[in-house]
Order: C-alpha cells, then sequence, then structure tokens
C-alpha cells in the first residue's frame, strides 16, 4: 500500500498577541499545528526570543556576558546593547531588585527604571516584576500605567493578584497581560477564564505556564505544555488558546550547573559552556514543547536559539 | 475525545408559545429561547417547525436567517417532516460554525432523509428503527447497519450518522434501559457518533424527579460513548452532570470554573 499523507487539520487557532509598536512590533501566536509540525500547516507567526536585562545589572556574570554589556552603566545602556543583540526580537526587563527580600527597591525607584528603558529601545518590551506577590500586586499596576501606548507585555499575574494586575495591565492600560502559574495545567486554564471574566480580552492575555531547567523534572513542563496545546487545538478550547511565553534564564541561571565556577567543579570544566548549554537546550525544549516565545541572557544562547527557529520554521 | 455536544430542544413547535410565534413570524419568542439555550452550553440548537407543510421552505429559510443572524452562526439542527423545508434551510445555512443536522431519519419510511444530508454535506441523525420500536439490539443494530450502508453509498462520512438508539420511557419499560445503554456501547464500539431525545426516559414522571433521572441517565449513556443529546440545557443539573462527565472522560481540561464555562 503507497503511503497516503495526512496532514492533522485542527479547527481551532491558537490566538495572535501583538506586543509592542511600530515597525518592530512582534506577534506570537496564531498556529494551527502543533509546534514547528510544518509538515501539517500553518505555522502562524514563528516563535519570537527575548532578551533579559534585570534594574540589578549583572549579577555575578560569565564572562561572555560581562564583555557583551562591557562600559554600560545603567539599565538603559545595558537594554540598547541588548536590543542590538543577534536575533533578539524584544527585551525583557526585569525588576529583581524590587523584592522586599533582596534589594527591596521602591516602586518609584523602578518606575523611574522602567520608563528609561522605555525610551532607550524602540523592541518590544516585557516587563517582569519582582516575584513578590505583594510587591508585584503594587509595581505591576505603576508600570502598566508608566508606559501606556507602548503596547507592553507585563509579567505576571499570578492566582493571588490576577485581580489588581489584571485590571490595570488589561482594561485601565491597555497593554498585555501575563498570566503565571507553575506547571499547573488546570490553574493555567483557570487563570485565563477569572482574567477573562474580569474582562481582560482573550486576546490580550499571553500564558507563562512556567518552566524548569532541563534535567530538573522537566518531564512535568513538556506534559503541561502539550496538554494544553492538544487541548487548545484538538478540543477546541478557547481558554487554553492563548500563546504561551517562557523565562527561561531565569530558571536556568539558577542551577548548580550554571553558578558552580571551575574552581570548585574542575571535572565539569568551563562554568560558561555549561550555563550557555543548561539555557540553550531549555529553550529548544521549551519551544518543541509549544512555547511561542522565549526568554534568554546569553548573547549565544539567543543566537543560537534564534537560528534554530529560523531554520525549522 | 472531544466534548459532548449538546443539542437545544426548545425551539419547537410542541411549546406552545413557539407555535404560535412561528406561525405569526413573530422572532422575539424564538430569539428569547435561543438566547437561554446558548447561555446555558447548548453547542447546536434544534428548529422544530412541525409539519409545516405549506409553508415550510420559506419559515425554515426565515428561522435559520433569524437564528444565525442573531447568534454568530450558531449551528442549527433542522427538524421538520417536511424533506423540502430542510432543503432550503440548508440552502440559507451558513456552515462557519458547524455542519446541519438533518433531524431525522429512520431505517424505514424516513431514510430518505440519509440521501438528503449525503447531498447536502450535512450531519443526519440516524434513529436505529424501523416500522414501530426495535424489540431488541440485534434489530437495533441492523437498522443501524441499513443506515450506515445507505450513507456510505452516498458518499457520507461515517461520523457523519449520528445514531439514537431511541430512549424509552421508564415508566412502563424499565427492563428496556439497560439495552439501550448497551447499544449506545456498541455505536461506539464502531467508532460512531450517537445522539437522542435523552430526556424521554422521564417521560411521565413528577417535574421535581425528571432532572435527577436525566442527569443519572446521561452518565450512564456518557459512560457507553454517547457523544450527544438532544435535550433542555436550562436543566441545570443536567448540565452540570454533562460538563464534570466531560471533565472524568477527559474531554474537556478540569478548572475550578469549568462549570461556568
Amino acid at each position: 500500500m503507497p503511503f497516503n499523507r495526512k496532514p492533522q487539520k485542527f479547527n481551532a487557532s491558537i490566538r495572535e498577541v501583538e506586543i509592542g509598536v511600530g515597525e518592530k512590533a512582534i506577534k506570537i501566536g496564531g498556529e494551527n499545528v502543533f509546534p514547528f509540525y510544518t509538515f501539517d500547516g500553518d505555522l502562524g507567526n514563528t516563535p519570537k526570543v527575548g532578551v533579559e536585562i534585570s534594574d540589578l545589572g549583572l549579577d555575578n556574570p560569565v564572562p561572555g556576558i560581562s564583555a557583551y554589556y562591557e562600559g554600560c552603566t545603567t539599565a538603559a545602556e545595558m537594554a540598547k546593547k541588548a536590543a542590538e543583540m543577534e536575533g533578539a526580537d524584544f527585551l525583557a526587563l526585569s525588576l529583581e531588585g524590587g523584592d522586599p527580600n533582596g534589594a527591596n527597591k521602591s516602586v518609584d525607584e523602578l518606575i523611574a527604571v522602567v520608563k528609561e528603558v522605555a525610551e532607550a529601545v524602540d523592541l518590544p518590551l516585557v516587563v517582569e516584576g519582582s516575584k513578590n506577590v505583594e510587591k508585584d500586586s503594587e509595581l505591576l499596576p505603576k508600570v502598566a500605567e508608566a508606559l501606556q501606548g507602548k503596547n507592553v507585555l507585563i509579567l505576571s499575574a499570578k492566582e493571588e493578584n490576577y485581580k489588581a494586575i489584571g485590571a490595570a495591565a488589561g482594561l485601565a492600560y491597555n497593554q498585555k497581560v501575563g498570566a503565571e502559574s507553575a506547571v499547573d495545567i488546570n490553574l493555567a486554564k483557570q487563570l485565563n477564564v477569572v482574567t477573562t471574566q474580569l474582562g481582560v480580552k482573550p486576546e490580550s492575555i499571553v500564558m507563562n505556564v512556567g518552566t524548569a531547567t532541563a534535567g530538573y523534572g522537566y518531564e512535568y513542563v513538556v506534559s503541561t505544555m502539550d496538554r494544553i496545546k492538544a487541548a487548545a487545538l484538538s478540543q477546541s478550547d478557547a481558554t487554553l488558546q492563548m500563546p504561551i511565553i517562557t523565562p527561561v534564564s531565569a530558571e536556568t541561571w539558577g542551577v548548580k550547573e550554571s553558578i558552580s565556577e571551575e574552581a570548585d567543579a574542575p571535572e565539569w570544566g568551563s562554568r560558561e559552556e555549561r550555563a550557555i548549554a543548561m539555557e540553550i537546550e531549555t529553550a529548544a525544549a521549551d519551544l518543541m514543547a509549544g512555547s511561542n516565545a522565549v526568554i534568554l541572557r546569553h548573547p549565544q544562547s539567543v543566537a543560537t536559539i534564534a537560528k534554530m527557529i529560523k531554520e525549522l520554521a | 475525545m472531544s466534548k459532548f455536544i449538546v443539542i437545544g430542544e426548545r425551539i419547537s413547535v410542541t411549546a406552545p408559545s413557539i407555535n404560535r410565534a412561528f406561525a405569526e413570524k413573530d422572532p422575539e419568542p424564538i430569539l428569547a429561547r435561543a438566547k437561554q439555550q446558548l447561555e446555558a452550553g447548548a453547542y447546536y440548537l434544534d428548529v422544530n417547525i412541525g409539519p409545516a407543510e405549506s409553508n415550510g421552505e420559506e419559515l425554515m429559510q426565515w428561522a435559520v436567517k433569524l437564528l444565525q443572524g442573531e447568534f454568530d452562526n450558531v449551528p442549527l439542527a433542522l427538524d421538520t417532516a417536511n424533506m423540502k423545508a430542510i432543503e432550503a434551510g440548508i440552502a440559507v445555512y451558513n456552515r462557519a460554525k458547524g455542519k446541519p443536522i438533518v433531524n431525522s431519519a429512520d431505517a424505514s419510511g424516513r431514510i430518505e432523509y440519509v440521501d438528503l444530508a449525503a447531498a447536502n454535506d450535512a450531519i443526519v441523525i440516524a434513529l436505529c428503527n424501523g416500522d414501530g420500536i426495535a424489540k431488541d439490539n440485534d434489530e437495533r443494530m441492523a437498522y443501524c447497519q441499513t443506515l450506515l450502508e445507505r450513507g456510505m453509498e452516498h458518499g457520507m462520512e461515517p461520523t457523519d450518522l449520528w445514531f439514537d438508539p431511541l430512549f424509552l420511557v421508564t415508566k412502563g419499560m424499565q427492563d428496556k434501559q439497560m439495552d439501550i445503554l448497551e447499544c449506545i456501547k456498541m455505536i461506539s464500539d464502531m467508532g460512531l457518533n450517537s445522539t437522542g431525545g435523552l430526556s424521554n426516559n422521564s417521560n411521565g414522571m413528577p417535574k421535581h424527579i425528571r432532572p435527577i433521572m436525566d442527569s443519572a441517565m446521561v452518565a450512564m449513556a456518557m459512560m457507553q460513548g454517547l457523544t450527544s443529546a438532544i435535550v433542555n440545557p436550562n436543566d441545570l443539573r443536567l448540565m452540570e452532570t454533562i460538563k464534570s462527565c466531560d471533565v472524568i472522560k477527559n474531554n474537556t481540561l478540569y478548572a475550578d470554573s469549568y462549570l461556568e464555562l
């Protein structure tokens, strides 16, 4: 019997979400096939790569990153450099300095950084909060207000603070809302449902369903993303048809393979090579499992993943 | 598996207000019931215009345009003994949200409804029934086979025939209920779709009992593989049961708000 190729067709598709304004604006989502199943149909918009910088500058950087940002003294200067990185589609600004258990910068102080960065670059902007639920409930609505008209993505609204952040970002200031769950499919769906019930338009929501670093319980990430895309496409579940963004670097740069210096673990070899490998492996796997955008730090990771997308899509 | 498909049964000439609305071409009562059913979770709406011998074609076209115009091309089941009226309805039907359903064919006098569905790329509800009610599942499945062959001869996809085992009234035919459930399993095992007027099982029971019996029946029938039913979606208990069964069957992903969806 001859082989009869039968494309897998779905009547549903992932929503297209636009971030940024002007020529550099990006669109993510829009596909009605599984990740990179170009043989089945339209991939929609190709996955996008973001470069992450922090309000705290460089923390314990590897030589390649230090060299890349050499001479930069402010977040705005770093942002300009990051925007020129080969393969960068958007910029992600982390406000980790706002964490009350860390530098505990004031909201006003952080908003000043946010404005400075937004003015320095014309790439689409994703703003990541301090990761502290209370602080973010106060901080992120202010970020949404300060960046009106820039169409930025605010990361993230969680189960505990989606009302404050969703209402400010998605309703009052017309930005895009990131709905964050931690590798929990049921919560990912629930957050989309309640955020939509707030009045936020589905096309203004991007999911951050969480990730782990490859090797750290990563199978759950794959099954979560797989199940979400399957529900969205094969079960036409409109509450899960939002594109997925995955902040990869925040996870991968924290594992021991990325932190341990070569002097402490000589049998592992170069710390920088290890850290890049962890970042690239995780990002590649996230994209294959269904992420529509990934956030990375190292120039080599950004260039490699951008090339991978270009060649596969 | 995909979600259980609820076909709302409340736009029917058996309801006096709807009968009058069709006779007078008064949109309000029809749109009001359509809205109630869609908000409660109906996917398809059944449009039963009765025998409509004299003006069926025009009446069905009016109803299809009215409902699809108001509710974003809501998919419809066209329900009448007047075949020309069904064909006329399909001629103005928008398929954006799903194929039209022809309601209904049987293996005897109404077998030509299968041909009608095939000729118009529609779904057809196929009653596993000939002359009179089938006496056992051998007979039901023979009718099923006849209808399936008829459809395939005319180029239909087997999944576009939705087989109706014919739900029987419990009061009086209590001993037949498990037969019906077994029949659903046989249809499901063949990879075929099924539907039916499920609430017939509780016909004649007190009003407060019916949602309980219907919910029990739909849960057992879904376990057997029933893929759709023609029901009153404004029966909250029934809809909650269907949504819960969809979660248990993994037809839909659970979220705490699943009953609100």
